[in-house]
């Protein structure tokens, strides 16, 4: 769930809360109030009548041994005769509804015995209570609709102002760790904030990127300066082999160690040139301005492989439907198919397909390359891009930057990657070109 | 025909001297800009071997100045530990005539060298003749008595490559980088070349004995005349 909507519903579950115990408290109150009040009135009227009782009134109220009601019915009084002694009241106060004239009453109700003229009699005195019934129900309304209009207006209020308040960690995040492929083109400008706890955020990320690009930078220039470093000693010793090759009086043995020394300086060379490559992809330091058509890029790839193709016997089947163009750096994405279609060859079973494919889906690219090689297992394929990872591990003449080549020029061009392979069968290649064409 | 080396790494020139000595060729070396600026001004060189990275200057200072003397001919080569594709496509925009990157092989080299003499001289005959074999660089074809040996495009580098080499042992690494180009990740030593050959000599033999025509066990090829 979202900051602001948590936020949002944190502040009207809290004012739900504050409004609920209000209008409850202020519902007790008032009913607590009410009824002392006509409690005490109740004591008073119970006074009155017992002093003034006169043998007339009682006699009038005896005789109707009905309730005699006030002219609104707001009250009446009752009076019944009472065996002498007979003391059986416990609630001295209650409430009770009883009809009066076809409509329901409330009344709170004083019950009481007296003695008069040596007689004993029971004094019921009600007092209706509708109005305070009527009170309650329209606080309880009130409460209702004040607790209404506060959520519709919280919830708004609240969700526009921690919109405007989180705005600007949207930014930050957008801008500072979303947007950035490259902490070389790190933008370290600063979100407009008045929020404190942003700006630490937003210090913290610019500190971080700091940190990281410098190390970037130092590993780029470490690997360029060493590579270029190494070329030159590399360069040396192997004219000078060749030189000592060319002696007459070298016996086989020596003639052969000489040999062997060459293909291993070789293989230095071609691992610091292709480090060389990598760190240059990463280090943005070719240009993007060709304008490459993928398909005369395989074309030209298939035909250089051909012999690799027949030599296995492999069935290539080149399905390119589409005409696609990019504006790309054409020896980088030579480099990239290359790679991919010789792994596909290298890795293939004697006599087996290698199939190229495209599509246009949303106006975005994909180029599929399958082949039904050794395949990979799952652990194999999370680790297929890293440096120096050789997928088939008895695979004496790989280096295993081949795929990494491949990862860094992807990303340089901004074409994503899926591999999807199954040990035995084969495996896919898809190359997504993000950037429309 | 006489070379200047100008390249900063002594040992380096050395080689280089005594292989192209070894190859009939007038060697010097430069090892700054200066010097080289001078030797230069003073003579005339059949090729010019630069390197990129000269203690007192960029090399590719040296390739504008150079280029800006009128008459000369000198064919220039760079000779780089910065093999860039942007500085391979700078180097000979700038009037270089061939780029190779360090490390190189000196029978590549050599090859190159070949390359830009009957390139610029129009060399008296396009055709080497080997054993009754006419090799014709400029068409690209091989013929053995009027009649044409039908050869690949790879084929027919391989041959070129091992008769321009003749009388010496070419591995396959360095066979292969010639043929294929230097490109990364391949398989260098991979039997690619030995089919190549294999058909090469199946259809050579077809005309000629081909005892000449020498396997190094485990290294490579020569051809021995």
């Amino acid at each position: 769930m979202k900051l602001q909507l948590k936020l949002a519903l944190y502040n009207t579950l809290t004012k739900i809360a504050i409004i609920l115990f209000t209008g409850l408290f202020t519902l007790l109150a008032v009913e607590k109030v009410s009824v002392n009040h006509i409690e005490a009135r109740l004591e008073k009227s119970k006074n009155r009548i017992i002093n003034n009782l006169s043998s007339n009134e009682v006699n009038n109220l005896l005789t109707d041994q009905k309730p005699d009601y006030n002219i609104l019915n707001q009250e009446y009084v009752l009076i019944k005769p009472i065996a002498k002694g007979q003391n059986d009241i416990v609630i001295k106060y209650r409430t009770q509804q009883t009809m009066v004239d076809g409509s329901p009453e409330t009344y709170r109700i004083l019950n009481t015995n007296f003695s008069f003229n040596g007689h004993d009699y029971r004094l019921e005195i009600g007092e209706s209570i509708e109005s305070i019934e009527d009170l309650k129900s329209i606080i309880k309304q009130f409460t209702l609709v004040v607790l209404l209009i506060t959520l519709a207006l919280t919830l708004a209020s609240d969700l526009i102002f921690t919109r405007y308040l989180l705005r600007p960690f949207y930014k930050i995040i957008d801008r500072k760790l979303i947007k950035v492929n490259d902490p070389l083109n790190f933008d370290y400008e600063k979100v407009q904030t008045t929020t404190q706890d942003f700006t630490l955020l937003d210090d913290s990320i610019s500190t971080l990127m700091k940190k990281i690009s410098d190390l970037f930078i130092l590993e780029k220039q470490f690997i360029a300066n060493v590579s270029h470093e190494l070329l030159t000693p590399i360069s040396i010793i192997s004219t000078r082999l060749e030189n000592l090759m060319l002696q007459e009086n070298l016996s086989e043995e020596a003639e052969n160690k000489l040999f062997a020394s060459l293909k291993t300086l070789n293989r230095l060379k071609s691992i610091i040139n292709s480090l060389l490559l990598i760190s240059k992809v990463e280090n943005n330091q070719f240009n993007k301005s060709d304008t490459v058509r993928i398909a005369d890029v395989v074309a030209e790839i298939t035909e250089e492989l051909e012999d690799r193709l027949e030599d296995k016997r492999i069935v290539f089947y080149n399905r390119i439907a589409y005409q696609y163009t990019m504006t790309a750096n054409r020896p980088l994405i030579h480099t990239l198919l290359f790679n991919i279609i010789n792994n596909a060859i290298k890795y293939n079973e004697p006599k087996g397909h290698i199939v190229i494919s495209d599509d246009v889906s949303n106006n975005i690219y994909t180029l599929q390359i399958a082949d039904t090689g050794i395949g990979m297992e799952p652990g194999q394929i999370e680790n297929a891009f890293n440096r120096f990872e050789k997928l088939g591990s008895d695979e004496m003449e790989s280096f295993g930057l081949g795929l990494a080549i491949v990862k860094s020029i992807a990303t340089f061009h901004n074409i994503s990657i899926g591999i999807q392979s199954q040990k035995g069968k084969g495996t896919t290649f898809s190359l997504t070109f993000n950037n429309r064409g | 025909m006489n070379v200047l080396i100008v390249e900063d790494e002594k040992s380096l020139a050395l080689e280089i001297d005594e292989f192209l000595s070894r190859e009939g060729f007038t060697v010097e070396h430069a090892r700054t800009r200066r010097s080289a600026e001078e030797k230069i001004f003073v003579n005339n060189y059949d090729f010019i071997l630069l390197d990129l990275g000269l203690p007192d200057s960029d090399g590719f200072d040296l390739l504008k100045m150079f280029k800006k003397l009128p008459n000369r001919t000198d064919a220039v080569i760079i000779l780089t530990a910065r093999g860039a594709v942007d500085d391979r496509i700078k180097g000979l925009e700038e009037g270089a005539d061939d780029y190779l990157p360090k490390p190189f092989s000196l029978n590549e080299l050599l090859a190159r060298m070949h390359a830009i003499t009957r390139r610029k001289h129009k060399l008296d005959s396009n055709e080497i003749n080997i054993k009754g074999f006419r090799i014709n660089i400029q068409n690209r074809t091989v013929m053995y008595n009027d009649e044409r040996i039908n050869l690949t495009k790879k084929e027919f580098e391989i041959f070129n490559y091992l008769v321009l080499n003749k009388n010496r042992v070419i591995s396959r690494t360095n066979l292969t980088e010639h043929v294929w180009g230097d490109v990364l990740e391949i398989n260098s030593d991979s039997n690619f070349v030995d089919v190549h050959v294999k058909n090469l000599r199946k259809k050579l033999s077809a005309f000629a004995p081909l005892d000449w025509f020498e396997t190094v066990r485990s290294i490579g090829y020569r051809i021995n005349i």
